[in-house]
């Protein structure tokens, strides 16, 4: 039988005490035993930073690979391959700055894979400076006289873009982080789950109680996911009560559904063909 | 016969020329003459100057000529910017209100006739007409070409065969000392372009997977990729990426899944891709590159040729790892070149990179050797069953030879753990000091067998005094600068090099060593195939022939560089 435990490997971790991470990773693993998914079934892609680590600390396939590529990696992964389940576990910096273009065109392509941004806003691994959805004030080392710039909202900005499944989840709240991760999984297309998450070593604002205070769950029974301005608005809440849950649905069809050469059959599995006519 | 004798048809872009060249080139090849095209134009979409300039002769050639014997301008700029090629005796086509043939320039009419067969848009057709009739070809030979060319849209085919008709009319009367009589020989190999070559290459080596970013002048690849995937429903998925780096690292991704997966690029984006190509190395992906080469820093001459970026490419990216760099020279190596890259990249789990050049890409040759597609393709692949403890297994064991069995993810019940970060056998991140050094030494260690399968310098009369040194797109016309030379009573012979990288130490350390002196001829401005020979071998070259106005190399020009040089 399936059990958690099947997911721990003898790694050593290397997250600090406390950290937010654990929660997300608790959480995944809970995910992956409800679905029944064993551990030779997922591949977990990741770029680079804390966020990025998160396979390392799992039983399961794993590329680790560059600093905001983790998307074209998954992509990849998937055209050759559509019958894999891949996670996406990704930072902040990693796939909002970084890899910020990489974002919006999976999106585009609604590539089925499911991305779990930790989303602390700081840059944790180089020390502290201002992550992309950092606020407007907030001062850090290298932003000694406070952040300038707009926050990147990536829950607008994936709604926008009519991005197939978009939810925030808290990693203070693991049961519902669980199940956000299994319906983005069993969702056909791309799924962003941005996860808010503290950073007990550069983040001093949002700390767990910041957190804690403020996330409430939007009630599925009175919002309809697939109301586009509805999702908008939700988006858009901040400060005071922030909504953690799905915030938009859609269900266009996903890359590799759209290729009539391979939806049926993955590209992997295929047999080689060599039509003669073509080298004459 | 001795035929030999070039056609330039130069006017803007938009106006057609490539048509014209495709004509031309239709009507020779099925006469079963020899045909080498180039098509040379401006980064632009309409305006400016462009031109398709058609060699033609019955004797296998590929390079192009400098001398100009028929040159047709369908605008006013073309006869004065090329005035200066013609031959004694060349006819010049120029456009007209009436004909009139006086000191080699013939005036036609070509767009008042035009208007009249069906339209502005016919005068190239009227124009090849011209041309053909001037070469003395029968009719029905034109007939058949733009029965071949527009044969699909009734009515363009209708106007384009009245255009040529008129064209054929209007230059009949005019004696041209380059005509030749017409047999209805068999036709003769396949018209394609380089870029062509490669894309079979890729479609041979069943490589299922391509992402790419449009950038002159690498594009065609992916053109010639994406028509097969949709006209012919094979397992092949081309895909256009935002950018280059997204590019490599989708292929990284297809690979790492268990596809053969390229990409194609020139050399502004092969920049871009240096820091996926370091991913592919720690994490020993295999995946193929092709870098058509053009010139400039940054943007460059984007739809010129060069041949500046070897030095590059064999270093790129940061740290040492081991790669496979490649520069065929004729659209028949480039086939063979792409289907040993996509083997010997698997075979070592390294990178490889071909080297083309945007000459070689757009330029059109008549290719006659068959194309032969390997029967069964070996993919050096390890299953759960060919493990001895899937639960113990790890993607980077340390191994003798450097090459460690590789599992694909979710294929077995194997976990398949890669990481960029330097990592230990196992595929978790790593810091440890010998560690690091296991894993440096472990990729190196590929070097040894990797070098038993670079290939030898391609000898054309190798045991000459003198030899020219080349490498990539340039043999052509370096092997036709040997034939004038020798002519001329020099003891020249050629070496060029398609396999550059490990760098084929032995065999040019031996032919080298045979002959007196050797001079390299490359389109760069330091010598740089020059440059690593000498520091892989020791070997001083004696002088330097180096072309880098983004023009392609003419055999002439190689001819007197050396000469000069014997002169000293």
């Amino acid at each position: 039988m399936l059990n958690i435990k099947d997911y721990d490997n003898s790694y050593e971790n290397k997250w600090c005490p406390g950290c937010g991470n654990f929660g997300i990773l608790n959480a995944m693993k809970d995910a992956f035993v409800k679905l029944g998914k064993y551990p030779h079934e997922i591949l977990i892609v990741s770029g680079i930073g804390q966020a990025a680590k998160t396979p390392h600390f799992m039983n399961c396939n794993m590329f680790h690979s560059l600093h905001g590529r983790a998307l074209p990696i998954a992509t990849g992964a998937k055209i050759a391959n559509h019958n894999l389940m891949i996670i996406v576990s990704s930072g902040d910096g990693d796939c909002y700055g970084e890899g910020g273009n990489h974002f919006i065109h999976a999106i585009r392509r609604n590539i089925d894979i499911t991305v779990l941004v930790h989303n602390n806003k700081v840059y944790g691994l180089t020390k502290g400076q201002a992550s992309p959805t950092a606020d407007i004030g907030v001062k850090t080392k290298s932003q000694p006289n406070g952040v300038i710039s707009e926050p990147f909202n990536p829950l607008h900005i994936a709604i926008s873009l009519e991005a197939g499944f978009v939810a925030r989840g808290f990693s203070g709240n693991k049961e519902h982080l669980s199940i956000l991760i299994q319906e983005g999984i069993k969702h056909k297309g791309f799924s962003l789950i941005d996860i808010l998450q503290p950073c007990v070593s550069f983040n001093k604002m949002n700390t767990f109680n910041w957190y804690k205070k403020r996330v409430y769950e939007i009630d599925e029974t009175s919002h309809d996911m697939f109301d586009y301005q509805k999702a908008i608005k939700l988006a858009k809440e901040w400060k005071d009560k922030i909504p953690i849950g799905i915030l938009y649905k859609n269900n266009r069809a996903s890359y590799t559904e759209q290729i009539s050469s391979i939806k049926d059959v993955p590209l992997i599995l295929q047999k080689r063909r060599i039509e003669k006519e073509i080298f004459l | 016969m001795n035929i030999d004798i070039t056609v330039k048809i130069g006017g803007e872009a938009g106006q057609g020329i490539q048509s014209v060249g495709q004509i031309l080139s239709f009507v020779c090849q099925k006469a079963g003459l020899y045909v080498f095209g180039i098509n040379d134009y401006e980064s632009r979409i309409r305006g400016g100057h462009s031109f398709f300039q058609l060699r033609i002769s019955d004797k296998p050639i590929n390079a192009p000529n400098n001398v100009v014997n028929l040159l047709v301008s369908l605008d006013k700029r073309t006869y004065e910017i090329h005035k200066n090629e013609l031959s004694i005796n060349a006819i010049s086509v120029i456009d007209s209100e009436d004909l009139h043939f006086n000191d080699g320039i013939l005036s036609l009419p070509i767009m008042k006739e035009a208007i009249k067969a069906g339209g502005s848009q016919t005068a190239n057709i009227v124009a090849a007409g011209a041309c053909l009739s001037l070469l003395k070809t029968p009719f029905e030979f034109l007939e058949e070409a733009v029965h071949e060319i527009f044969g699909r849209k009734k009515e363009m085919l209708e106007s384009n065969i009245a255009a040529a008709k008129i064209g054929f009319q209007m230059a009949s009367s005019v004696q041209f000392n380059y005509a030749f009589k017409w047999d209805k020989n068999s036709s003769k190999g396949i018209i394609m372009e380089g870029s062509k070559a490669i894309a079979l290459g890729a479609l041979a080596s069943d490589c299922r997977f391509a992402a790419f970013y449009p950038m002159s002048p690498a594009t065609g690849i992916m053109t010639h990729l994406s028509s097969f995937a949709s006209a012919y429903k094979i397992p092949l998925v081309v895909e256009q990426a935002e950018d280059e780096l997204s590019a490599i690292n989708m292929i990284i991704g297809a690979s790492f899944a268990g596809v053969r997966s390229m990409t194609s690029t020139s050399g502004g984006g092969f920049c871009l891709m240096t820091e996926g190509l370091g991913l592919a190395a720690i994490t020993e992906t295999p995946i193929v590159i092709v870098n058509a080469q053009r010139p400039g820093p940054a943007t460059g001459l984007p739809t010129r040729t060069a041949q500046a970026d070897l030095l590059f490419v064999i270093r790129a990216s940061q740290d040492e790892f081991p790669r496979f760099v490649f520069a065929p020279g004729t659209p028949k190596e480039a086939f063979d070149t792409i289907i040993k890259a996509f083997h010997l990249s698997e075979k070592y789990q390294v990178p490889s990179i071909v080297l083309s050049d945007h000459h070689f890409n757009s330029s059109m040759f008549l290719v006659e050797e068959p194309l032969n597609v390997p029967p069964t393709i070996e993919r050096f692949l390890a299953k759960d069953e060919d493990l001895e403890n899937i639960n113990e297994y790890k993607r980077f064991l340390l191994t003798p030879d450097g090459v460690s069995k590789r599992a694909l993810p979710c294929m077995g019940k194997a976990l398949v753990v890669v990481s960029g970060n330097e990592h230990s056998e196992d595929g978790h991140v790593s810091e440890a000091a010998q560690n690091r050094i296991n894993m440096v030494n472990k990729r190196n260690a590929k070097l040894v067998s990797m070098q038993k399968e670079i290939s030898s310098p391609e000898s054309y009369y190798g045991d000459s005094e003198i030899l020219i040194i080349g490498w990539g797109a340039t043999k052509p016309a370096i092997q036709e600068s040997i034939n004038i030379l020798r002519k001329n009573g020099i003891n020249v012979g050629s070496l060029h090099f398609k396999d550059l990288w490990p760098f084929p130490l032995e065999f040019s350390e031996k032919i080298l060593k045979n002959s007196k002196k050797f001079f390299v001829a490359e389109e760069n401005s330091t010598a740089q195939l020059g440059q690593l020979i000498k520091e892989q071998t020791g070997l001083s070259y004696s002088g330097a022939i180096l072309k880098y106005d983004g023009r392609p190399f003419f055999p002439i020009e190689i001819v007197n560089k050396l000469t000069d040089f014997l002169k000293v």
